[in-house]
This record gives structure tokens, sequence and C-alpha cells, in this order.
């Protein structure tokens, strides 16, 4: 359609978070009717530039049209007004409302004097909802609370909200994530359907064969600027994910050390609770021991229930040959775990206090002293954090001051300096640019070779790749491959997190 | 221009400003306002307010919607509990002390293991709390004043003790030096403000979040049981709605002195400003000679600046 | 079970309202009387009114600690009001116009300092209720100034053949159902459940904070209006103890304080059963002394179970 004008053009657009550069310069063209992707890696501003189009933050410079008009976007109803509608990776849903609630917020349909038509807001959800009919479970109706709905469900209601807007350019943001393949066959004729109906839609995904499955165009960006936008005809995945990473190198390749040798040191036997069914395996004294899989198979829930932090409801835990069977974190911390997750903000950081707290509380907790002496606890982690290469105006300096990468590296001296004999590691390398991660991967390598063993999972099968020398892979709570030598490699690691074990 | 907001954004700056300034213009207003035996008089004021405002400020950085609105209740259990035990007998007075800081240590425990192990949000249980202690205080006292200070008590809290200063303001300072210290430079401390920045974060870092919080109810109970001593040491006797007067502001002083809301951030120090601050305003709108209408609104409006300057909650678009 | 409950906690409290009806019975045999029912109502009416008010506020996630001061500046500007016009009908119609527009007026005062200058609630509340209540110190230094005689009569009395206070019960009970299904109730919730949802989802958040301040205001102003029937005067210090009254109120309702879940004909129930657990604690013929500390008790308990119930 060359008449019409692009649903969306931005140019130039920039923000900066305090010190942070999120956008430099980000441009992006969306064509009628066109699904677009938006790629680039973790912290590259593809969701800061979505949620600029959709108003929910503000732009510090830039030009953004919409058909051809030039929009401020000052705010989501802004956004909402010019025919933008977003699907969020963090959720919009309310969890108090039921599904019919949250589909029809801030557009509830009206009968009668203004009052909300409750009878045609529950058949319309109840119609949208038919779209999965058969995919989404049983459970699955107008008037569930959303608080007791499963994760993809969550996400399909959410995919539905956007919907019901009937929006004419849509962006979905990692739509796809909690759903099972039946479910991402059935949003994929949706979002073809639209665009038949001249919708656009910009679809930002981790899954780069989901992209090209559905994708018309791709834009690359690269720490907060587009370097790039591409034809799906006329490119393949290769060209993609080099554009995406630029001249840095692929993470460090596997260290060619022997496989562990070391004594047994954890032994799970059998264990279970939530979605985990009799999970057996031994790591050994200095093993890097990978967890592999699609996300939300259990791995996460292993690494708590070994930490006490959502206890095991069977099966038994031996470390160093004895049963540990922590009921709360502070019980696995005294057995000598200890775990850093990839959620800082949620399961790590201290907001507001200094570096030092950050750094040191596992390790005061883990000797009880219960009197601080501050200079010598000072020295002991200038001398720690100088160790792993880590960039810090003073240990007085609050935690937000710095850096994601460098953040962790703070959780991982937190536990670093308690000496743990086994390091939980849970999607450790979220948000954290490719520099930092490799200073990261070196850490534990070290700290491996000390003879602490590791657990890692990831969402990012490179890191597993890159770090261990043996990887379990889980399918529903149970594992269903057990990866080293040849066998470990790419294409095995995603064959069988597909269910297709070797 | 940066100068100027990075002060606004200092409550320990701000706080002290504001109490350098109450001071100036009760001195320009009245002449005398600001002459040692005037100041020393208004401390001891602020210094009942600030040992119950030691308590509030734990719990309140403590986090998880910290507030203790049972400390007025416990402040009047403190004070009849005290006068009942000394009945005017300097011998009583350790013994009313003992008594009354560890009754409020109780009902304080009480509340903290309702907020953490029944989980009931600290406004709720607070203020049902403070619906017991008014009913036992009825009991105990069955309505009509009991109980008085020993003399000592009150020579302590209202004479001299050295340098022209009483007593009470050796214990304030003792109490600062003991939070500041406990805050600081002890595990304790650092826990409370780790529980109040990120309570998940601090579990899975090992720390007992329910154990802490719940000894923080405590102290703010014995702090309150402890205020009941001061006050009757204050006025010479009690009656059962004595400390009623100093639940809010407790809080409000926490606030002026920069604690947050929230948790997990803010420091004892500030909310001694806090609480001079706040005794100094209603002195100067006393000086004043305004009518008491009118020093209630100017009182309410100040809170609503320094509420301003940063009482403020974040924006929802970034 | 589970199902019936859900969404619908306010039926534990009526469940409670009935229980404590079947023992105030039993201890006062005369309970039931339309006289005795009506004059325990009328105590019982301004607590229902703020306590339906501060609904809204909790809904949305905040918090109305200044409702006792407006219940005071309402009172006295409609006395006031009304004493300046000279007492006549039209006076006294101009004194209720007058202290309904007060409410508002501070309902809106909050509204705009809290959601639109983003003020911290609790704090906030509290500072513009020291304002209130000053300011109603200045409109009426001492108690007094009596309304008349029609204002009083008329709501001792009746019309259409049901006592006033009963006739105020069924408005509020309509208007609460009416606001239930306007799209603003949903919308309300969803700010208070989530706020950043609902952001999101390009909700009004502000506004709708605005509006249950508004609502608050209102529904204060209208308590205030009841209490002034019912003492016939003026009085500036009047209702200081029903914003936390009102407070136990919504949460004994099974609204959540966190905001998001509960309704206002739950702490309409929960004001009642307030009312009734002082009742009974009177009636039972415990000694007077220990009455505060029964009712404190028990109040205690019952917001704990209220807070249990609610998590489940």
């Amino acid at each position: 359609m060359p008449d019409a004008p692009d649903a969306l053009t931005a140019t130039g657009v920039t923000k900066r978070f305090g010190a942070v550069v999120a956008l430099s310069d980000a441009r992006l063209r969306v064509g009628r009717g066109e699904v677009h992707a938006l790629l680039g890696a973790n912290g590259c501003g593809k969701s800061t530039l979505c949620k600029i189009i959709a108003g929910t933050v503000a732009r510090d410079s830039g030009d953004i049209r919409v058909d051809g008009e030039a929009r401020p976007l000052a705010s989501p109803r802004a956004a909402e007004a010019a025919g933008i509608a977003i699907f969020y990776q963090e959720l919009s849903l309310v969890p108090q409302l039921t599904v019919a609630e949250n589909i029809h917020l801030g557009h509830e349909p009206r009968g009668a004097g203004g009052f909300v038509d409750r009878t045609a807001r529950d058949e319309s959800t109840d119609h949208l909802i038919g779209r999965f009919a058969g995919v989404a479970g049983d459970t699955f109706s107008a008037k569930t609370r959303v608080a007791d709905l499963s994760p993809d469900q969550r996400q399909i209601t959410e995919i539905l909200k956007v919907l019901a807007r009937r929006p004419r350019l849509i962006i979905f943001d990692e739509a796809t994530a909690a759903l099972d393949r039946r479910q991402v066959d059935v949003f994929f004729s949706i979002v073809r359907d639209l665009r038949a109906e001249g919708v656009s839609s910009i679809f930002i995904s981790h899954r780069l064969d989901e992209v090209f499955a559905v994708a018309d165009r791709i834009t690359v960006m690269r720490n907060g600027e587009t370097v790039g936008d591409f034809a799906v005809a006329e490119t393949d995945p290769e060209a993609i994910v080099r554009e995406m990473v630029g001249d840095v190198r692929l993470g460090p390749r596997p260290g060619k050390r022997p496989a562990a040798g070391g004594e047994p040191r954890l032994v799970v036997d059998g264990v279970g609770g939530g979605r985990l069914k009799d999970v057996r395996f031994t790591a050994r004294k200095g093993e890097i021991l990978g967890l592999g899989g699609l996300q939300g198979q259990g791995q996460k829930r292993l690494l708590a229930g070994l930490f006490g932090a959502e206890p095991f409801t069977s099966g038994a835990v031996l470390l160093d040959g004895a049963p540990v069977a922590p009921r709360r974190p502070a019980d696995a911390i005294r057995a000598g775990f200890g775990l850093v997750s990839g959620d800082r903000g949620r399961d790590a950081a201290f907001p507001g206090r200094s570096i030092l707290e950050n750094a040191a509380m596992a390790s005061l907790v883990r000797e009880k002293a219960h009197l601080i002496l501050a200079r010598r606890l000072s020295a002991r982690f200038d001398r720690m954090l100088a160790g792993l290469k880590t960039r810090y105006a003073g240990l007085g300096a609050p935690i937000g001051s710095l850096s994601g990468g460098n953040q962790q590296k703070i959780f991982i001296a937190r536990w670093l300096a308690a000496r743990p004999l086994v390091l939980l590691l849970d999607d450790p390398t979220k948000g954290i640019d490719l520099g930092a991660k490799a200073d990261f991967f070196a850490i534990i390598r070290a700290l491996a070779e000390t003879g602490t063993t590791v657990l890692i999972y990831s969402s990012e099968d490179a890191d597993l790749l890159s770090l261990c020398q043996r990887v379990l892979v889980f399918n529903g709570g149970r594992i269903t491959a057990d990866l080293s030598g040849p066998a470990l490699d790419a294409v095995g690691l995603t064959r069988a997190a597909y269910g297709e074990a070797a | 221009m940066d100068r100027v907001t990075a002060i606004l954004k200092d409550p320990l700056l701000l706080a002290a400003l504001a109490v350098l300034a109450l001071l100036g213009l009760g001195e320009l207003l009245s002449p005398g306002f600001a002459r040692g035996d005037q100041i020393v008089r208004l401390l001891t004021v602020a210094a009942i307010l600030g040992i119950v405002a030691a308590g509030q400020n734990l719990v309140i950085l403590g986090g998880r919607e910290g507030i203790d609105l049972s400390v007025g209740a416990v402040i009047s259990l403190g004070a009849v509990i005290a006068g009942n035990v000394m009945s005017g007998d300097d011998a009583m007075i350790l013994p009313a002390l003992l008594a009354a800081g560890g009754v409020g240590f109780l009902v304080g425990i009480v509340n903290g293991l309702g907020v953490t192990v029944v989980r009931i949000p600290p406004l709720v249980m607070t203020l049902g709390m403070m619906g017991v202690v008014q009913g036992a205080l009825v009991v105990l006292s069955r309505g009509v004043p009991s109980g008085n200070a020993a003399p000592a008590l009150m020579a302590f809290v209202n004479q001299p003790l050295v340098a022209g200063i009483p007593g009470i303001l050796f214990v304030w300072a003792a109490i600062a030096v003991l939070m500041a210290f406990v805050l600081r430079r002890t595990l304790f401390g650092w826990s409370v403000y780790a529980i109040g920045a990120n309570e998940r974060a601090a579990v899975l870092t090992g720390l007992p979040a329910g154990r802490i919080r719940t000894i923080l109810y405590g102290l703010s109970g014995l702090f309150a049981g402890i205020t009941g001593v001061c006050v009757i040491g204050y006025t010479g006797n009690s009656f059962i709605s004595v400390g009623d007067q100093y639940v809010l502001p407790s809080v409000i002083a926490v606030v002026i002195g920069g604690t947050s809301l929230a948790g997990g951030s803010g420091s004892y120090t500030g909310t001694i400003l806090g609480a001079i601050a706040l005794v100094l305003l209603q002195s100067v709108l006393t000086t004043l000679q305004m009518e008491f209408w009118s020093r209630q609104v100017i009182f309410g409006a100040t809170l609503l600046l320094l509420m301003l300057l940063y009482g403020r909650q974040a924006r929802l678009r970034v | 079970m589970q199902a019936l409950l859900d969404g619908r906690l306010w039926l534990i409290t009526l469940g409670a309202l009935l229980v404590l009806v079947g023992v105030n019975t039993a201890l006062q045999p005369n309970f039931l009387d339309p006289s005795v029912l009506q004059s325990n109502l009328t105590t019982f009416l301004p607590l229902v009114l703020v306590a339906v008010g501060q609904t809204y506020v909790v809904l949305g996630g905040d918090i109305d600690l200044s409702v006792g001061a407006i219940v005071a500046l309402v009172n006295v500007t409609t006395v006031s009001v009304i004493a300046a016009l000279g007492g006549t009908n039209e006076a006294v119609l101009a004194g209720l116009a007058a202290g309904i527009g007060v409410g508002l007026a501070c309902g809106l005062v909050n509204g705009l300092v809290v959601a639109v200058l983003r003020f911290q609630p609790i704090v906030t509340t509290f500072a513009t209720g020291i304002v209130f209540s000053g300011l109603a110190l200045r409109i009426l230094p001492d108690a007094g100034l009596p309304v008349p005689e029609v204002f009083w009569r008329g709501y001792a009395g009746g019309a259409f053949g049901l006592p006033t206070v009963v006739i105020v019960l069924a408005a509020v009970v309509a208007v609460t159902a009416v606001v239930a299904r306007r799209p603003f109730a949903i919308r309300l919730k969803a700010v208070g459940g989530q706020r950043a949802a609902a952001f999101q989802t390009g909700l009004a958040v502000g506004r709708l904070r605005v509006g249950a301040y508004l609502l608050s205001g209102l529904f204060a102003a209208l308590a205030s209006l009841c209490l002034t029937g019912e003492t016939a005067s003026g009085d500036p210090l009047m209702g200081q103890t029903l914003a936390l009254s009102s407070i136990s109120a919504v949460v004994l309702g099974g609204t959540a304080l966190a905001g998001g879940v509960g309704g206002p004909l739950g702490s309409l129930l929960g004001a009642l059963v307030l009312g009734m657990i002082g009742n009974v604690i009177f009636f039972a013929g415990l000694p007077f002394e220990y009455q505060t500390l029964v009712q404190g008790l028990i109040v205690l308990a019952a917001l704990a179970g209220g807070v249990l119930v609610a998590r489940r």
C-alpha cells in the first residue's frame, strides 16, 4: 500500500533514566497491516521504546508519528486514543478483579443509564475466550478471578484485553513467554487475522523461530539505538543474531576442563512439590551443573526448594552425606547454601541502602557478627569487590547507583563472602550486559575451582553452554535429559527442551 | 539551584534548618524566646515526644506499612502503672520504671505477633490494641485519676540536674546515642533497615524478619511505657487519656525527620530534629498569641508543606 | 461455601450481626420494639455513613483520617448558616446545602493533595484533618447554637410511615447499589488493587482517587447532618473518634486495607456490628469498668478475624 502512510514512524527517540542512557537514537517504522519484530539483546532499549509508544514512559526527545500524524503520546490514554494498545511483559492485570472486569477495564459496556452491562460484558468476554477454546483449560471463564488463573491463562487474558480494545497498532512484548505450543499457534493465527484486517503489530520475542514464523519485517536494536531494518524474506536468523550482538564476541567458549570428578556434594533424591515431580540427581564438588529446558518447567522451584524458600513436599536432600531439610532460607544458609537471583529488585536488593550493607548482610548473618566493626568490614569488601572488577564510587554509595551488572557482582560478593558449599543461581544474568556477563562467568568458574558446587538455571541456553559441563533438562517438573560431553550443545539442549530428548 | 534542591532533598539538613528558622522567628517575635532556660524548657517537652518517637521510628523503619497507633494508650498505661507503683515514694521510682516499661514491652510484643504471625495490617492491629489498652486503663483506674509521681522523679524531669539541664535530657541523649549505635553498628540495626527496604530479600539473606519486626513493636511499647513514666514525672499525676496527644505527633516527628513511611531509610537523628521542630512550631504559634484555631490551621498547613518537600509518592509515568 | 463467599465477605459480617442481634434480644427483650430499634439506629447511623464513605477511599488504596474533622466542620457550618439566616425553613435548607458543599470541598482538597500532588495519604489526611478542625473552631469556638425545631423533629420523626433514620439507611443502600454498578466502582478497585496496572490500562487514576475522596467527604457531611439532627446543636469537637472507628468498620466489613477488595455494604454491616458489640456488652451486665476492656478485646478479635477471613 504505497499510498497509505505508515502506521507508525519513530525517529531519533532518546530517553535517560538518571545517569543511564536507555535510548540514544531509536528508530522504528511499521507499515499498515504489518507484523514487525523488534529485536535486540537484553537491555538494548526495545521495551523502553515500546513503553514510550504506549505512553507509559515519557521520551526526552524524538519524533513519533501515528498514521503520518505527529503525536506527543503523553499518557496511556493518549496512546489509546491514537489506536495503540500494548501487551505488557509485566502484566497489567488486576488480580482482584475477574477476567471480564480486567478485559473491559476502562471500556465497560454500558447499558441504560450508563450502568455497566454485566451480561454483555461477560458474553463478549466468553466470546473472546472462545478463540482459545480447547487450549486454555476449563477453569477459565469470564467470571474467574485473575488471581486464580495459571500463568498461561493470565497471559491469554492479557492478549484478549489488548484485542478487546480493537486497536490499529498492537505492541506484543514477549506475549508468548508463558504459552505452550498450541496456545502460541492460536495466538499466531489471531495475529495473522489482524494483519488481514489492516491492524499492525510490533512483536518482541526472544524466540527467533517465532519471529521468522510470523513477522514481515525486523528492526534490530543494540545499546539504545536502532542498527537495522530488514525484510524477513531477505534475511536469516544468523544474520539477525550478528546484528543484535554486534562486534562483541559471543560469550566465552566452554572451558575444556575435565568433567567433574570430585566427590558427591549434593544428592537430591526424588524431591517433589509444586510442579516438581520425583527429581533426583547428584552434584559433585566443584561441579557447575546446569538446569536447562524451557522457562517454567520447575527449575526455579527446585532452587527455591533447596534454599528453603518453598520447601519440598517429598523426597530428601543430602549435603556431604548428611540430610538437610531447610524450612526457611535461614536454615539453608546455615547448612551452606547461597542463592543469587536474576530478579535483583525483588529477591536481592535493599534499595536505598549502601553497597556495603547490601554486600555484607549474608556473611554477617552467617558469622553471627552482632557487632559491626565498620572499618574492618569495609576493608574486607573493598578487597573482595576489587577482585570482582566491580566499579563503584564508594562502599557508602547506595546500591541503586550501580548498573545492573555491577549490582549483580555485589550480590555474588554477598555469597562469596559467606563461603557457601553450594551456590544456587536463578537466572543470574538477566538484564546484564555482555561485558559484565563475561566477568560473572569468570567469577563462577573460579568459585567452582575452590570446590564449591554451583547449580545454575538460565533462561539463555548460551549461558549454560558457556559454563556447564553437564546440564539437566527439565520438562513438566521432571528431569527429561542429562546432557554432557558431545551431546551438550545448542541443538541437543533445544531438542531436549522441546521433549525430543535423545 | 541544584544546591538548593540538594538541601531540600536532605531531610536532616532541612529539619535542622527548620529548627534554626523557628528559633530565630521565635526570638524575633518575642525576645527571650531563644534564651537558654527557655530552650531547656522546650527541649524537655521535646524529650518526652522524642522518646516515644524512638519506638515509632523503629516500627516505621521496619517497613510493611509499620506504624504504632497504640503508643498513646500505652503511655497512659505506663503513667497510671508508674503512678500507682510509686505513690509518691522516691524509693519506688526504679520498680515503677521497670513495671511501666515491662508492661509496655509486652503490649508491643502482642502487637508484633499480631502483625507478623496473624498478619494483621499494623494500622488495624495497633488501633485495636489501643482500644484494649484503653479498656485496661478503665479497669485499672476505675475511671478516676490515681497514683502520683515521686518527688525525685518530678525533680529529675523538671529541675536542673547538672549545668542547668534536667536529668530527662541526659536520658534522651543516652537514648539517642544508643539508637544511633544500634542502628549503625549492630547486625540488628542493619537488619531493621534490610527488612524495611526489602523484606523478601532480607529473608532470602537469612534474616528472621518476623522475629525482628516483633521485637521492633516490643521496643515501641517499651519506649511508650518509659514515656509514660516521663509524662507523670512532668505533670505529677496521670489520667487515662494523658498519652493520646502523643500518637500522631510521634508519627509526624519521624516523618519530618526524614524517615520514609515506606520503611528502610531514615535515622533517629532526624527524628530528634523532627520532635524539636514540632515542639518549636507549636511554641512559636503560641508565642504569636494566635487563637487556637489559627494555630491549628498553620500547624496542619506546615505539615502539608513538609509533605510537599519529601513525603511524595513516586510518579506512575517516568 | 468458598464460591458463595467469593467476593461476598460481607455475608460473614451479616452473620455476626444476626448473632449479635439474637444475643442482644435475649439480654434486652424489648430490643426489637420499633422505638428501641429506631433509637439504636439513630446512634449507629453516623458511623455507618462515615464508614461507607471511607470504604471508597480504602478500595482505591488510600485512607482518609480527616473524616472526623470533616464531620465537625460540616456541623458548625450548617448550624452557623442556619442561625445567620434566621432559622427559617429556607435557612435550614440553605444550611443543609452549605454543609454538604463543605463536605465535598474537604473531600476535593484531600483528593487533590493525595492524588494529584501525590502526598502520602495517612499523614496528609491527618494534616488536612487538623486544618479542618481548626477551621471548625474558627467558625464556632464553643459548643452551642441550637438548630430550629424543624431540623431535629424532622430527623427524629419520619415520612411515608417510616422513621427518617430508616429512610436515610435505605437511601444509603440504594446509593451504594447504584455506585456499585457504575464503571467507577470497578475502575476504583483496579486502582486500589494494582495501581500500576490501572495506569497502564489507561485509567484516569488521579481522577478516580479524587472521586473516592469526594464520596468520603460527601458521606462524612451526611453523617454530620444526622449527628446534628440527633444533638440539635453545634459542636466543633464533634466526631473525633469517627476516623478510627470507620476504619475498624471497613475492615470488619471485609474490605482489605491494601485496596481493591470489598465494598460499602460490608462496611455498613461492620459499623452496625461495632455498635451492637457496645450494646451487647452494656446489657450483659458486666461491671461498668470492664465494659471498655471487653469491647476492646472483642473488636480486636473481630478485626483479626476479619483480616484472616479476607485472606483465607
